[in-house]
């Protein structure tokens, strides 16, 4: 059996391109934080928006909310995939640019032409708006996110390119030969199997995304195209889970890359990792149908598939993730600064919030609970403590000023109030859900709003922790081109 | 094969899909038409242009402005082929049949010929993405039409050439991504290499190694 030891080196500084996604990325998402803050406050009627402003802000919120984990996980992979394989910095700077035009498509059929239909665009709401917005507000902000998707095409075809040049095929770079031959101790390192694992899941979910998207813009002006309203919600959906779900892989690189220059023990690429993410790979792309569970005309079969796929693909890579987290800091001696902590809290983030999802993958918890506020509490849980956390995370680890940090009591203090205010607020969703209130309504019941102030409270202390993230990181960016030493090293390990 | 017998294949092909009998035969149903006449028709001008000299080739590639323009041209000669009116017009039109028989080889075929070796990777998945997107559109719309859009065909031919079309655009993307998982081309460096951090722009950095 292969061994592995670790030489330790200078950590690499980030390019200003990578730097410059990044903040596009957080900034958004503060802002996006906002909106969401915006909307909890107007359902604990601290604020009357109005259920116009109220779904246009649930639009906006939920589009830009994808839209900037996709960017942020794309800036986080190609750091750290770029000291693996050669990319091109032209295709990134496309995909920014693209991005931003696509945000700036969004904003102004939202803001401008009072599109509400929600990010998940879902047939036929879109182009049957009852007079609220134009057909032509819909086919903007289906443009716009047509504009995105264009982008992360053209950034996915590059790592493609980069991989198959580096590697010879998917296979190679998936670690194949190792998995399901002699494990020569050569696989692929962890970022490069997770990176291939994302392009070729990312590649497809878009295509179904772009060929709906022009679908539907087609069928605003000429309506006598009909669409199968049916085929167009699983195209939606085996775009849209596919996209989320490849944000958090491409995300957990960050912890593959970091936490080892930490604890001075590497990652490895076993033939159990290696299985966990070729599993990975096939299940993201046929879990879906777990989104659709409450659609009695679906396949039976496809439902039963979805919520078998859904039990299945939680496993995999998440307990090799988690349980490799474990061990590789289980004794290691590691100091605890603010970008450790927040990667490792996101290991927790990632695995707690993927067990509400399995429960209401579960399709007759699914009956009762799918549309209660029980799913956004999931997927905040997923998101916003697991994948925005190795964001966070990876964004003081590369603002560090050396081994002996930078780190002031203010991060150590908005990391904690961080946390456990983000727990909180998604506790705070999940008990909601688990008292039947339903999710997506602009106005709720007397009896739901000490809830949603509950939740308004939690949600306004993460809105300040998370902007003392992106202040230092903005005030630190000089420091993330550098090329040195960055983690604070385990007791008696030379720098 | 020979470049002269790959351009003899070329020009046979043409004849032969020229050839009455085969000619009623592609043409009779929509499918065949769409599907399998013209592409053919694009294949001899692509393999035509394969059959020429290296420089030669890079000399038209130079003459015409790069890979970029000639994938366009490409595109929009096949896009207009693929048009209701066009295909209408393709049969009852003699003229506009010998433009079929000359635009598709020409224009679509050749120009993808002389780019496509100079496309690379991102370009031609590019492409494949773009063309399998297209082509589940295309067949949506033509399952989708409320009304008969060619007057050749019936409504029936065109919902089953737009099926096939939907599929068709299926199998290339399985078949792209098939082709980059089994790959073509050697890797970049030996693969016992392949743990340490091998670029050149990380030599200096964070590394890790395994020893067997």
């Amino acid at each position: 059996m292969a061994t592995s030891s670790y030489t330790p080196m200078l950590d690499r500084g980030a390019r200003g391109e990578v730097l410059a996604a990044i903040a596009v990325a957080v900034v958004t998402l503060l802002l996006m934080m906002v909106f969401g803050l915006l909307m909890r406050m107007e359902q604990a009627q601290v604020i009357a928006l109005g259920p116009t402003w109220f779904y246009q802000l649930m639009t906006l919120h939920g589009a830009g909310m994808v839209g900037v984990a996709g960017l942020a996980g794309a800036a986080v992979m190609w750091h750290f995939l770029s000291q693996y394989v050669t990319l091109s910095m032209r295709i990134f700077v496309a995909n920014l640019v693209l991005f931003l035009i696509g945000v700036v498509m969004v904003l102004v059929s939202v803001l401008g032409g009072q599109f509400q239909g929600g990010w998940t665009f879902l047939f036929p709401l879109p182009t049957h708006a009852m007079g609220i917005w134009r057909n032509g507000a819909a086919a903007l902000f289906m443009g716009g996110l047509l504009v995105l998707g264009v982008g992360f095409v053209l950034l996915h075809l590059d790592v493609a390119r980069a991989l198959i040049v580096r590697y010879g095929s998917f296979a190679r770079a998936m670690g194949w030969p190792q998995l399901f031959g002699h494990d020569d101790g050569n696989a692929p390192p962890p970022t490069v199997v997770a990176a291939t694992m994302v392009t070729i899941v990312n590649l497809l979910g878009l295509v179904s995304g772009a060929t709906i998207l022009v679908m539907m813009i087609v069928n605003a002006y000429l309506p006598g195209f009909a669409i199968d309203a049916l085929l167009a919600k699983n195209m939606i959906y085996f775009f849209g889970h596919v996209f989320i779900n490849a944000t958090i892989y491409m995300a957990v690189i960050a912890v593959y890359e970091v936490l080892p220059r930490y604890t001075q023990r590497p990652w490895k690429a076993n033939k159990v990792f290696l299985a966990a993410w070729t599993a990975s790979t096939a299940f993201v792309l046929f879990i879906y149908p777990h989104h659709l569970l409450m659609d009695f005309v679906m396949p039976k079969w496809m439902l039963i598939m979805g919520q078998v796929v859904g039990y299945l693909t939680t496993f995999p890579v998440l307990i090799v993730t988690a349980y490799g987290g474990l061990m590789i800091v289980y004794r290691s001696g590691i100091r605890w600064d603010v970008a450790s902590t927040l990667l490792y809290v996101a290991l927790f983030g990632w695995a707690a919030g993927a067990i509400p999802a399995f429960i209401d993958g579960t399709i007759t918890v699914n009956y009762v609970m799918h549309n209660t506020l029980w799913v956004p509490g999931h997927f905040h849980t997923y998101l916003l403590l697991g994948m925005v956390t190795m964001v966070f995370g990876f964004m003081y680890y590369i603002t560090r000023s050396g081994p002996a940090g930078g780190d002031c009591a203010l991060d150590r203090l908005a990391a904690g109030i961080f946390v456990l205010s983000a727990l909180a607020f998604t506790l705070s969703f999940l008990y909601s859900g688990k008292a039947s209130i339903a999710r997506r309504y602009a106005e709720h019941l007397p009896e739901w709003v000490p809830y949603n102030r509950v939740s308004a409270v939690f949600a306004a202390i993460v809105v300040a922790a998370v902007a003392v993230f992106v202040v230092r990181f903005l005030a630190r960016l000089p420091i993330a081109t550098r090329d040195i030493t960055r983690p604070t090293l385990p007791r008696g390990v030379q720098a | 094969m020979r470049p002269g017998a790959a351009a003899c294949w070329a020009a046979l092909l043409w004849l032969a899909l020229a050839l009455p009998p085969l000619r009623d035969a592609l043409e009779g149903s929509m499918r065949m038409h769409m599907l399998v006449q013209m592409p053919l028709l694009a294949a001899t001008g692509f393999i035509a242009v394969r059959a020429l000299a290296a420089t030669r080739r890079a000399r038209v590639l130079q003459l015409s402005g790069g890979s970029v323009p000639l994938v366009l041209a490409a595109m929009l000669a096949a896009s207009y082929w693929m048009l209701p009116r066009a295909l209408d017009a393709a049969l009852a039109d003699p003229a506009a049949a010998v433009a079929k028989f000359i635009t598709l080889p020409v224009l679509v075929g050749a120009p993808l010929a002389l780019a496509w070796p100079r496309l690379g990777t991102v370009g031609r998945g590019f492409v494949w993405t773009n063309l399998a997107s297209m082509l589940a559109v295309t067949g949506w719309l033509y399952v989708a039409a409320p009304v008969r859009v060619c007057n050749a065909y019936l409504a029936s031919d065109q919902y089953e050439a737009g099926m096939w079309m939907v599929w068709l655009a299926v199998a290339i993307l399985f078949g792209w991504l098939v082709g980059l998982f089994v790959g073509a081309a050697a890797p970049q460096s030996a693969t016992p290499e392949s743990t340490a951090v091998t670029s050149s722009a990380a030599r200096d950095r964070h590394r890790l190694v395994r020893a067997p």
